[in-house]
């Protein structure tokens, strides 16, 4: 799903999250993805204070094609929450067409009236043996619905900004939250042609 | 004979034709009739060879086919009409004989009309002798068949130097007596006379030309369950299969079961200029691609139903389309080899080297001159020749082999995934080649986790220690086999599982024959389906 950039050709996302989950992690990856890889401008702005220990955090990343003035993030095109706090927290920003993403373990959107993505990104961590990968997992499944940063860019950024060593762990995360979002699309494209079984 | 069309008599033959007919003659009504053609030196025409027999319904579809493996341009089978037979069935087994043999010719690109049943009594010689000219015109104004025979070298003189060098080649003189093999293989246990640590010992003492060792080679089952006891590690199975190819180099056959049916198929298909259309039944719905780098190869499957389909009404044709469907979920519209031939596996274990290195190169070349990158089999006996015994015996294959369980694994672990509820208990039986010969047995459990089901039962001796369906490479049936399924069957029911999933065509096959017992099948019946087809008809977009 390509999100159309909004107005001045810019696309203002927000990581949400609790403490220690890797969201500033995860935004500073995308950032870097955007601006090494992709070759466009980015900024970050990051939440400091008691979130390192636990309470809701957030990482604010603007994407565009020209220089960005304001770093930080007004209407959010792309919200992604892996935190209940953080979802009710960041929600309203979202605009009525945007893109929300949860971590369908950790987010309940209840009332919620709006198309939206889940993965259980945590618990997939799990599966894979870290639960601290879940933002890495996070973010393959970002790069595929989304499609805001190509993949290759993403998953470079992703080995260049790991713990040396865990590299290829980390670019396995990737690729599972990756090809969960494909999947994920390709399997609301059948839906949508009445075709969901085999 | 007042009023029945005059025999034209003949003085001199008619010009020989290039067709070679095989005429299977009734030797009671018919042949009455052939005789008096003979007598009256009717125009019978010249490709007609005749082999009397005692009844039409006593010639097997490996007999019809027989000829055809031989190179035999056409075959006719004729018989009494219905309620003249005196055997009292004959006329309807022929017929169903015959209807099964002419679909199987069709699928292999031979026709359906190469093979024709007739019903003559003893006063129509004039209504037989319009027939078989008939048949013959019809014969010769097809192709000649492109079947060239291969028949097997009969290698002079004593097998013992090459029997030795296979024993120093498998170390079986590693063998150290203890006879676990022997305690552990199913069909000693379900009480033959048959012990792998004695054969084994037999032949290390050269005594192959002794009949009880030459009937236990055709005996096992090739199912590796001793070689998995082994403390040295002996591969009985491969020691065995290399015993067979000796013997039968040397002429000294063996087993086959249904009269050599499917040895037969395979060896004709070893013909180049074999027009095959394997896939001409395949339903509409399932979407391939010529030009994708993906190829999905199938098996032998169609052929087995339509042999099987009047005791059986087995169904393994389905798990090729529930595997094209799956792929087909999945987004690959794969490739198909229309002219598809046997991969080769009966063949190799039943020690017929030669035959099976031409389908591995036929088939090999082909899928090369396909251009794909890569081949998907959904079959374990066909995953394990081309994986493993094409390159072992010198054939590369210059494409990735990828098990479709293995697809279907990896796509689904992908997410957004999910299968329908299935009201079902399920419990699984373990194919030997994937189980044992290919360390595979996780994979199925992993797949039929993944289902939303009542249950799943392991059965007593299950994964890489499983007991085998009872029959592999189509040798070695026997009562002792069917015991063995009895057994196997009982275990599936003793765990209270309501529905047994097979990975195999074959073990659905021969499990499938010992429930139509007509003393305790009753207590054996268990549903049984493929694990393919249980995903196909549970997948689901989440």
């Amino acid at each position: 799903m390509k999100k159309d950039q909004g107005p001045g050709g810019q696309t203002e996302i927000i990581f949400t999250g609790f403490g220690g989950q890797g969201i500033v992690l995860a935004g500073k990856i995308l950032g870097e993805a955007v601006a090494l890889g992709d070759h466009k401008e980015s900024t970050l702005v990051q939440s400091y204070g008691p979130e390192a220990r636990g309470g809701a955090c957030s990482a604010q990343v603007i994407i565009s094609e020209r220089t960005i003035h304001y770093p930080y993030v007004r209407q959010a095109d792309i919200l992604v929450c892996m935190s209940q706090g953080g979802f009710e927290k960041y929600i309203d920003v979202l605009t009525p067409e945007g893109i929300l993403i949860l971590d369908s373990d950790l987010v309940q959107p209840r009332g919620l009236d709006r198309v939206h993505f889940d993965i259980p990104a945590t618990r997939l961590a799990e599966e894979l043996g870290r639960k601290m990968m879940a933002n890495i997992i996070m973010l393959g499944f970002f790069t595929a619905v989304t499609e805001a940063v190509s993949f290759e860019a993403a998953s470079e950024a992703v080995a260049a900004s790991v713990p040396k060593g865990t590299e290829t762990m980390n670019l396995k995360a990737f690729s599972k939250g990756w090809d969960y979002g494909r999947a994920l699309l390709k399997g609301r494209q059948k839906k949508a042609e009445g075709r969901t079984g085999a | 004979m007042n009023g029945k069309p005059q025999i034209e008599s003949r003085a001199t033959p008619v010009p020989g034709p290039a067709r070679s007919i095989i005429l299977f003659l009734c030797s009671w009504g018919p042949h009455a009739a052939f005789q008096r053609l003979q007598d009256e030196c009717a125009p019978i025409p010249e490709a007609v060879k005749m082999v009397r027999i005692p009844c039409t319904g006593r010639i097997t579809k490996a007999l019809l086919f027989k000829p055809f493996e031989m190179g035999a341009d056409g075959v006719a089978l004729i018989g009494c009409h219905e309620g003249t037979c005196r055997y009292g069935s004959g006329t309807k087994a022929a017929r169903a004989n015959v209807r099964d043999t002419c679909e199987i010719l069709d699928l292999l690109g031979l026709g359906a009309t190469r093979l024709r049943l007739g019903l003559f009594l003893p006063d129509d010689s004039a209504g037989l002798l319009q027939f078989l000219r008939q048949f013959s015109d019809d014969i010769q104004s097809l192709d000649k068949s492109p079947v060239a025979p291969y028949p097997l070298p009969a290698v002079q003189g004593d097998p013992t130097p090459a029997l030795n060098q296979v024993l120093r080649e498998y170390d079986v003189y590693a063998c150290q007596d203890c006879g676990k093999c022997s305690s552990a293989c199913p069909l000693t246990l379900a009480g033959k006379t048959f012990s792998p640590r004695s054969t084994a010992n037999a032949l290390i003492a050269g005594q192959w030309d002794d009949e009880g060792v030459r009937r236990d080679i055709w005996s096992c089952l090739t199912c590796g369950l001793c070689s998995d006891r082994c403390p040295s590690a002996v591969n009985f199975p491969g020691f065995v299969r290399e015993v067979r190819r000796i013997l039968l180099a040397h002429g000294l056959g063996g087993h086959e079961a249904h009269g050599g049916f499917f040895q037969s198929l395979s060896r004709t298909m070893t013909s180049p200029d074999l027009r095959i259309h394997h896939w001409s039944w395949l339903p509409d719905d399932i979407q391939t691609d010529p030009q994708s780098k993906v190829l999905f190869f199938g098996g032998c499957a169609p052929y087995f139903d339509i042999f099987f389909r009047t005791h059986l009404g087995v169904t393994t044709r389905d798990i090729l389309v529930d595997s094209l469907r799956l792929l087909n979920f999945f987004d690959i519209h794969p490739a198909l080899l229309d002219a598809e031939r046997c991969c080769g596996h009966d063949l190799y274990w039943s020690g017929d080297q030669e035959n099976f290195l031409k389908l591995a190169r036929l088939n090999v070349e082909a899928i090369r001159a396909s251009g794909v990158e890569e081949v998907i089999v959904c079959c374990p006996e066909g995953y394990r020749t081309f994986s493993h015994d094409y390159p072992a015996n010198g054939v590369e294959t210059p494409f990735k082999v990828t098990l479709l369980m293995d697809f279907l694994e990896r796509e689904i672990d992908k997410g957004a995934v999910g299968f329908k509820r299935l009201n079902r208990s399920l419990t699984f039986q373990d194919p030997c080649r994937l189980s044992r010969f290919e360390k595979k047995s996780a994979l199925p459990r992993k797949l039929l986790g993944r289902l939303d089901s009542a249950g799943f039962g392991e059965m007593q001796e299950r994964g890489g220690g499983a007991i085998c369906c009872g029959n592999t490479a189509w040798t070695g049936c026997d009562a002792f086999s069917k015991a063995l399924q009895v057994h196997r069957l009982r275990q599936a029911r003793a765990t209270g599982a309501d529905l047994l999933v097979t990975a195999c065509p074959k073990c659905q096959i021969h499990l499938r024959c010992a429930m139509q017992d007509p003393f305790i099948g009753e207590s054996l019946e268990m549903e049984t389906v493929d694990l393919t087809t249980l995903l196909a008809r549970t997948i689901q977009w989440e």
